[in-house]
């Protein structure tokens, strides 16, 4: 026992001497970023949000750091906040809207910070009151386009049984979805396919469950050829249904999924990393958009698809490109989550969804 | 020079905070039957161990033949020819008495076991030292005599030639005694060589030549059995001068204080009865003695009388007051005491203090506890009390936590609690097992004490000379039933035995 | 002088608080090892930062150690509490859970108890919990079914049936999670909000606590007169201790091992009441498939605290403390994962706490009985 106390504090002395050597770090960071109940790794709005702030603040070279909050509540959101900024925050981007109610309390407890608010806009906590200040910029994003483009050219592929399995019904899923549905009616009008058959379908949570797969799976036994696995870690439970099954594939979300698994075709990709980058880039050009809400779109590349690890029949950059154009131009406009409660607002002669609840 | 087959010389053995054995010898001499003698705890068993190298001495050597050995394990010490009957023996239930004497050194050609050769030899040293056993009977059949003459038997088998029992008469009735004795004395005369632990006195008077006494860890001396008396062996194991002979006032039986009539109970899956039909009485100001070789349903008559499991038929009337269905709590308080047979598993909260376990069945009443409050002062009054009354010694008085006490303590603490309810039923069993015998003098002079008071007490035990000494009336118990009722002034522990070995019965007892 | 600091070195609770001090230190050790190891120029300085703890965060920081502290109160109690009379209570986040969310449904749905509200909620979770552990307790008594094995059991079945019932009752479909309760279902703060803040501006950034706590000290000291000043206490404790001698007694052991069971159970729902009966900007249950955590932490917390009310309350203030100094962390260049990682340490270090009191306790008499040897020796050696 005596011989292990002290073989662990030589083992601590010395470290310590190592210690003070080491390299120096910062002090303060200027770029601070706060997650939201996932992790820094999810491989969707945690991940996306930070590769963007470093990829700008590398090239920069602007100090930056992320927070993790003690627990998923306001009050230790605004505790994390609290800290970025005794720790010489300038900038705390947040990501998705949980930080609502945190962002509409914290915009008036740090006005001299900047805050860029992605996927929300701040309300009080009893939604009574919506009010953004100057020192917030609010950025959503239009998921419908970019699911309109997948729903499209997946019936361009020579798909007609769809499915949709989104994560929780939040606005950024359910726009994603609609676009989708409405995408796949726009392409089976071109083609003079009478049927479409749609699936659709919220967890209700983020998370890779068995329930998920089990549903995915009974979908592709039942004939459906692709899903939209859309929200978080419910695409891997997509995914591992249609690898266990051949001519099954899923369309991701959010990022690039093709390295996920073989079975992804395409994915409905958001960029959220370019747009803390504009946003970055505004802040320091000083003439950061605050107290607006904005929607990044087609127009400003806010939206689209992965060109060159899409493997759907019949997909070419050039149909890609004239698509995306007439939705940049508004020439083709998709209805957003204001459409209605249901995706069965979509139902039509062709359009044959089935929702479950 | 002696012819010493074995010599343990000056052995030393410490354990964190004792000395288990101090400088010990022990020698013995080839063809004599040797005497190991000392109380719980003198030293016996660690000396043994080291004999058998489950522990190595701090110092000290172990001579076989003259020469210097080193023993490391069991193996070593079998390979010097010396072999263990254990007080519990190690022998498999399923097996036939054969089987368990080859177990181990079997014998085989390609493999297969070579039986009959081995049956050969069990038979021919089952004649040469008497031992008659039945080699194809299973274990599961056979009388615990036999059980432990097949014990012998696989030590023989073996080749030992130096023996030891360790308390061999414990489990036996007084014939099988006698015949073991008469074992002995056979094998010490083909040229074994036998060392016999034991704290019965008469025992080694009958058969021992040579008697080595421990104290505490020390070595008394080592003295010839017949230049000796009882009274000299007791007083160098105990270290001061012991009353052997219990004084006894006449009993003076008053009314009918327990009466159980045609009391039954089956075992768990209802296939055997373990207690048949029991019916018998205890008045006030006697002791009457349930007496039996143990597993033959003491325990659990014991246990039904203080309701701690359930009987099947049958009524028990507790001053005449049915208590056959009543509660634990209930009989306690109308006036039931028990002295129980496992004093940790039942008889104390070992992690309690003395003063708490002191009130363990008292602790509900309005003496101790006011509004659901324990009252602490009460408490520790009654504590310090009973300690005084009863000389139970311990660390910290009353606040001493149970565990860290003795076993001889822990009794008188149990004894104090049960006698100190005032009731007028005791139910003691085996309230001397495992205690010194300065601490038993005491105990049953306590019962006598008590019996004198007019209490009603019934005994249970298993020791022979307890049996013959403390009652005023004996009930043998055999398989679950009373086959039974002596008066120790006139019967004789050659005809007890018989009752007890079940050889014997008379017609149902009243 | 020196035999009355001799006899308090010698008293169980200064043995009982050394051990648990000695195992904090082994535990911050490690901690400040795996420091070393991910971030050797910041070690030192985030030593300090764990060791501050909540005082990082100003007056608000101190509240939130009081906040985070009061569920593992609970559950620290409930465990504690079982072990005390020999049941290991590992349901506590199933009881926990459980006690939550019909505190959650009484405080959502019942507005018309008004003023009351809040206690309503509260007994309610208390009697869920204690329902709970009833069934884990029932077949401990009567079938011998082992509380471990059941109640764990139970642990699950309670998540999966709290997670059914908030997505049919009190949903909040978009943040997937229990809907706020009702104002005056929430825990009144009893003035800590004017205490535990940080003044920000003209805003006011209040810490989480409220007067749960104050409830979560009075149920320590309820338990620490149960088992300590009542008969009910003595039949509890020495159920555990023995059971045989306990039958023996006379104590109806089935009975007690139930009521254990139930009162632990009560605890550990209790827990759960005063963690989710605050504001929308306090917690609400998540419709996940996990645990609840502060279910488990209560094993430590009661380990930590050896078993005693008192000493739980204080392991969970310890426990808490350190957690927020771990939040604070974040401040240096350290992970938030690795973060997660050395106050894992540190607490499961401190929990081993039971674990050091025995080496002390072995060394102590490996000494004295070298002593006694020792003075036997000698004594011996006069002699001759």
């Amino acid at each position: 026992m005596k011989k292990f106390v002290t073989l662990l504090l030589a083992a601590l002395m010395v470290l310590s001497v190592v210690a003070c050597g080491g390299a120096k770090e910062p002090e303060t960071y200027e770029i601070a970023m706060v997650t939201d109940i996932g992790t820094i790794d999810d491989k969707s709005f945690n991940q996306g949000t930070w590769e963007g702030i470093v990829a700008y603040c590398e090239e920069k070279n602007i100090t930056h750091k992320y927070y993790k909050p003690a627990e998923g509540t306001t009050d230790a959101c605004l505790a994390a906040i609290e800290l970025a900024v005794e720790n010489g925050a300038k900038v705390v981007v947040t990501p998705g809207f949980l930080f609502e109610e945190t962002i509409f309390k914290a915009q008036d407890m740090y006005p001299e910070v900047t805050f860029i608010f992605i996927d929300g806009e701040p309300h009080s906590g009893d939604y009574t009151e919506y009010r953004i200040e100057d020192n917030v910029l609010s950025i959503y994003f239009a998921e419908e386009q970019v699911g309109f483009m997948c729903g499209y050219f997946a019936v361009k592929g020579g798909h007609t049984n769809l499915g949709f399995m989104g994560g929780m019904a939040v606005p950024a899923v359910v726009r994603f979805g609609y676009g989708y549905v409405q995408g796949a009616e726009a392409a089976a009008k071109e083609l003079g396919i009478e049927e479409i058959n749609m699936n659709y379908y919220y967890t209700g949570n983020f998370d890779a469950t068995p329930e998920a797969q089990a549903k995915a799976a009974a979908w592709y036994e039942g004939g459906t050829t692709i899903i939209f696995g859309c929200g978080g870690a419910v695409g891997n439970s997509v995914m591992a249904a249609a690898e266990a099954d051949e001519g099954r594939y899923v369309i991701g979300v959010d990022g690039d999924q093709s390295g996920e698994s073989e079975t992804v075709v395409t994915s409905a990709m958001k960029g959220l990393g370019a747009a803390v980058e504009y946003a970055l880039e505004k802040y320091y050009a000083g003439e950061f958009p605050g107290g607006q809400i904005m929607t990044r779109d087609a127009a400003d590349n806010g939206v689209r698809m992965p060109v060159e690890s899409t493997k759907l029949d019949n997909f070419t950059e050039e149909a890609y490109n004239a698509l995306y154009a007439k939705l940049a131009d508004g020439s083709i406009v998709v209805k957003a989550d204001d459409a209605g409660d249901s995706p069965e607002v979509f139902a039509s002669e062709i359009i044959k969804i089935v929702y479950e609840k | 020079m002696e012819d010493y087959v074995v010599e343990m010389l000056h052995i030393t053995k410490e354990f964190p905070g004792i000395r288990a054995n101090d400088d010990i010898t022990l020698q013995l001499r080839r063809g004599e039957i040797h005497a190991l003698l000392g109380e719980n705890g003198a030293g016996k068993s660690t000396l043994m161990s080291v004999l058998f190298g489950l522990y190595q001495p701090d110092s000290g050597e172990i001579k076989k033949d003259g020469e210097t050995v080193r023993i490391d394990d069991p193996n070593d010490a079998n390979a010097l020819g010396i072999g263990m009957v254990h007080q519990h023996f190690k022998l498999v239930h399923n097996f036939t008495v054969l089987q368990n004497i080859v177990l181990g050194v079997e014998s085989t050609r390609h493999g297969l076991l070579k039986m009959d050769q081995a049956r050969k030899r069990v038979l021919a040293l089952s004649e040469q030292y008497g031992l008659r056993v039945e080699p194809d009977a299973l274990i599961s059949d056979i009388t615990v005599g036999m059980q432990q003459r097949v014990e012998i038997l696989k030590m023989l088998y073996r080749d030992n030639d130096i023996l030891i029992f360790d308390e061999p008469t414990a489990v036996l009735t007084p014939q099988e005694i006698d015949m073991l004795m008469e074992i002995m004395r056979g094998l010490a005369k083909e040229g074994k060589s036998i060392l016999f632990i034991t704290h019965k006195l008469n025992e080694i008077m009958a058969v021992a030549d040579r008697c080595t006494v421990l104290q505490r860890g020390r070595c008394i001396g080592t003295v010839d059995v017949k230049d000796t008396t009882r009274e000299e062996l007791s007083r160098m194991m105990v270290g001061r001068p012991v009353e052997l002979e219990l004084k006894k006032n006449e009993a003076h039986p008053g009314e009918t204080a327990l009466e159980v009539r045609g009391l039954s109970m089956w075992n768990r899956n209802r296939r055997k009865k373990l207690l048949d039909n029991i019916n018998f009485h205890v008045r006030k100001g006697e002791i009457v003695c349930l007496a039996g070789i143990d597993g033959n349903g003491q325990s659990e008559l014991i246990y039904a009388l203080a309701g701690l499991r359930p009987i099947d038929e049958g009524t028990i009337l507790l001053s005449g007051q049915d208590i056959t269905r009543a509660s634990v709590r209930k009989r306690n308080d109308s006036g039931l005491a028990h002295i129980p047979e496992d004093r940790h598993k039942d008889g104390l909260v070992l992690d309690y203090t003395l003063e708490e376990n002191l009130v363990l069945k008292r602790y509900h009443t309005p003496a101790f506890q006011k509004h659901g409050f324990l009252d602490f002062r009460a408490i520790r009054e009654n504590a310090e009390r009973l300690i005084d009354a009863y000389d139970v010694r311990s660390g910290q008085g009353a606040a001493t936590t149970v565990r860290s006490m003795s076993g001889g303590n822990q009794q008188k603490a149990i004894i104090a609690r049960e006698v100190d309810t005032g009731s007028e039923v005791l139910l003691a069993v085996q309230p001397t097992r495992g205690l010194d015998v300065g601490a038993i003098e005491n105990i049953q002079r306590e019962l006598l004490n008590l019996r004198d008071q007019g209490r009603a007490i019934l005994l249970v035990s298993l020791e022979l000379e307890e049996v013959m000494s403390l009652p005023d009336r004996i009930l043998v118990i055999y398989e679950g039933q009373i086959v039974a009722e002596l008066d120790p002034k006139t019967v004789t522990s050659q005809e007890l035995g018989l009752y007890m070995a079940g050889s014997k019965r008379e017609e149902v007892v009243g | 002088m020196k035999k009355k600091l001799v006899s308090l070195i010698d008293s169980p609770g200064f043995l009982s608080a050394m051990s648990s001090i000695s195992a904090i230190v082994l535990g911050l050790l490690f901690g400040f090892l795996i420091l070393l190891i991910s971030n050797p120029g910041q070690a030192v300085q985030g030593l300090g930062i764990i060791l501050q703890g909540g005082f990082s965060g100003g007056a608000k920081g101190i509240g939130q150690v009081l906040y985070l502290a009061t569920p593992i109160i609970m559950t620290g109690l409930a465990v504690g509490f079982a072990f005390k009379t020999g049941l290991f209570n590992i349901g506590t986040p199933g009881q926990f859970i459980v006690g939550a969310y019909v505190a959650i449904y009484i405080g959502v749905k019942w507005t018309f108890l008004g003023g009351v509200q809040w206690i309503v909620a509260l007994l309610g979770a208390t009697v869920a919990g204690g329902l709970w552990a009833l069934i884990p307790g029932i077949l401990k008594a009567y079938l011998n079914v082992h509380e471990v094995i059941a109640s764990i059991m139970m642990n699950y079945i309670g998540m999966y049936t709290v997670n059914m019932l908030i997505k049919r009752t009190v949903y909040n479909s978009l943040k997937n999670q229990s809907m706020n309760v009702a104002a005056t279902a929430e825990i009144p703060r009893f003035g800590m909000d004017k205490v535990f803040v940080n003044v920000k501006g003209n805003l006011m950034d209040t810490s989480t606590v409220n007067g749960g706590f104050f409830i979560a000290i009075a149920a320590a000291v309820v338990i620490y007169i149960l088992l300590n000043k009542t008969k009910f206490g003595y039949e509890l404790k020495a159920c555990g201790a023995n059971r045989f001698a306990s039958r023996y007694a006379g104590i109806n052991e089935k009975r007690t091992i139930v009521l254990s069971m139930v009162i632990s159970g009560m605890l550990a729902g209790l827990g759960g009441g005063l963690l989710y009966l605050s504001g929308a900007n306090g917690r609400h249950i998540s419709v996940i498939d996990v645990l609840a955590e502060e279910g488990f932490n209560g094993i430590s917390v009661a380990l930590l605290g050896l078993n005693n009310p008192i000493g739980i309350v204080f392991s969970a203030l310890f426990i808490a403390y350190i957690t927020l100094g771990g939040n604070y962390l974040q401040r240096l260049a350290f992970m938030p994962e690795v973060i997660n990682i050395i106050i894992a340490v540190i607490i499961y270090f401190a929990a081993l706490s039971l674990v050091v009191r025995q080496v002390i306790m072995y060394l102590r008499r490996r000494r004295e009985q070298r002593a006694a040897v020792k003075a036997a020796a000698s004594e011996g050696g006069a002699q001759e």
